[in-house]
């Protein structure tokens, strides 16, 4: 399921205000594991849109002020904090901040913008405007948390974040767990919920080869690589950057004949 | 490398190791052996990649490669000590996407044999494992190339797998199936690393 952190670029309207003339443009259902992050310069950039994908605990932002090609990011375990009121009646808007190459998103507390839309009342046959509740839903983190409360203070500073459990009919305001560590994040989610969120389950789960197709509807090709399947998953954070290590490596080990026998050190091991 | 262990020690940090570990059984009878790979793997995708599931189907897999040692051909493995969450896991799915790469999803037209009652039984199996986990395990941490270290390392990752500190688990086999097969050729091509037992 993908979840909408929504605002618009424009400046803010009041907060009773629950539409907008336009709506937001939905960004195309990722259905393959996500991509590796674009690297991006250190730098702050306004925040067009954010979808966050909760069953990989992905997020997509749609970037402004960026380099030609970089303004699609993508990131899992994005840190997000909420601007602080005094940056918010200067005028800024949500945006993502990176530094020493770490992003982390800056949100504004926005209300839900819900999209409305003229429907024709089949009865009467007359127009009427009616607020529509969609899929993907929407989730606004910072909604009501007052910055005067202790852990308001908390809310500036980056931190991880989960939405809440989703249930139909149900906005989605505050969050599920929160951290200063992805995993710190998770375990407050399953104190409050009992199980682990969704993307965290679902992480990094990958399989491949025949596993899932009967060999009716396989493809078939003329190649050389024999058939195989593989299944594999992994809760570890990712940097999400190639490592750059020479393989083997100093510290590796390994069959192969070009790495340097493990040196013992005369340390004993435990 | 001591030196660098001892200092990331003191400063708190968490030692990870990522492992993978080729192994390469051959004969006339391996072939029943892709019947107990394609149960487990098939446990772990119902559990929708279950850590611990996935757990109990690597000891699984370990122990069946331990009873299938008369077919023991090659193998090889490769690893490394990391210090860095990030790295780890960036390493351990690059391992996942390289194992793929060694086969393919696809029938090849050439061996898929369709008509005639025979089917072709495969004379080689395989079997890639690569794990990640905190903290030292000297049996998986040496060139397992070898049948005695193998045997003691393939011991250890059932141990490892019951002691729930595995962050990541990898299983891939090739062929995929009964009445599928990888050849001599196929097996030289694209498992180059192997080293004979």
């Amino acid at each position: 399921m993908a979840l909408s952190l929504v605002w618009s670029s424009v400046a803010c309207s009041s907060l009773e205000d629950y539409s907008t003339s336009q709506p937001a443009p939905q960004l195309p259902q990722e259905t393959t594991a996500p991509a590796a992050v674009s690297s991006i310069a250190d730098g702050a950039y306004p925040v067009q849109q954010v979808t966050y994908d909760d069953s990989l605990g992905e997020y997509s932002l749609i970037l402004l002020n960026t380099a030609p090609g970089q303004s699609m990011f993508r990131s899992a375990n994005l840190p997000l904090a909420r601007l602080t009121d005094e940056e918010i009646s200067a005028g800024k808007l949500s945006e993502l901040r990176v530094e020493n190459g770490q992003p982390a998103l800056y949100l504004t507390p926005e209300y839900v913008h819900n999209v409305t839309a003229t429907q024709t009342d089949p009865q009467t046959g007359q127009e009427e405007v009616v607020i529509i509740r969609q899929e993907p839903s929407f989730w606004t983190p910072f909604a009501g948390a007052l910055a005067g409360q202790a852990v308001g203070n908390l809310l500036f500073r980056p931190q991880y974040y989960m939405p809440p459990v989703y249930r139909p009919g149900v906005a989605l305001v505050g969050y599920g767990g929160y951290g200063r560590s992805y995993s710190e994040a998770v375990s407050r989610y399953q104190a409050r919920y009992q199980a682990p969120p969704a993307e965290y389950r679902n992480r990094q789960f990958r399989t491949s080869g025949r596993l899932r197709s009967t060999s009716g509807t396989a493809p078939r090709v003329n190649t050389n690589k024999p058939s195989g399947s593989g299944v594999g998953n992994s809760d570890l954070r990712r940097n999400n950057r190639r490592t750059e290590r020479a393989r083997p490596s100093n510290g590796g080990f390994g069959s192969s004949r070009r790495s340097a026998p493990r040196r013992s050190s005369g340390r004993r091991r435990r | 490398m001591g030196l660098r262990d001892r200092f990331n020690r003191l400063s708190g940090q968490t030692r990870f190791v990522v492992s993978r570990i080729f192994v390469h059984l051959s004969g006339r009878d391996v072939a029943p052996l892709l019947g107990l790979l394609n149960r487990s793997a098939r446990e772990v995708v119902e559990s929708e990649g279950d850590m611990q599931v996935l757990g109990e189907q690597l000891a699984r897999t370990c122990e069946s490669l331990l009873e299938y040692e008369t077919f023991w051909q090659s193998a090889a493995n490769e690893g490394d000590v990391i210090w860095d969450e990030g790295e780890a896991g960036d390493y351990i799915n690059e391992l996942f996407t390289d194992s793929a790469g060694r086969y393919g999803s696809a029938v090849d037209l050439a061996s898929d044999s369709g008509e005639g009652f025979a089917i072709p039984m495969t004379q080689n199996v395989v079997v890639m494992l690569a794990v990640a986990f905190e903290g030292e395990v000297a049996e998986l941490e040496t060139n397992l190339a070898d049948i005695s270290a193998l045997r003691a390392g393939l011991k250890a990752l059932i141990n490892l797998s019951y002691r729930g500190t595995l962050r990541a688990i990898q299983i891939h086999f090739s062929p995929a199936q009964l009445g599928d097969e990888l050849t001599t050729d196929q097996l030289i091509e694209r498992f180059p690393e192997l080293i004979p037992l």
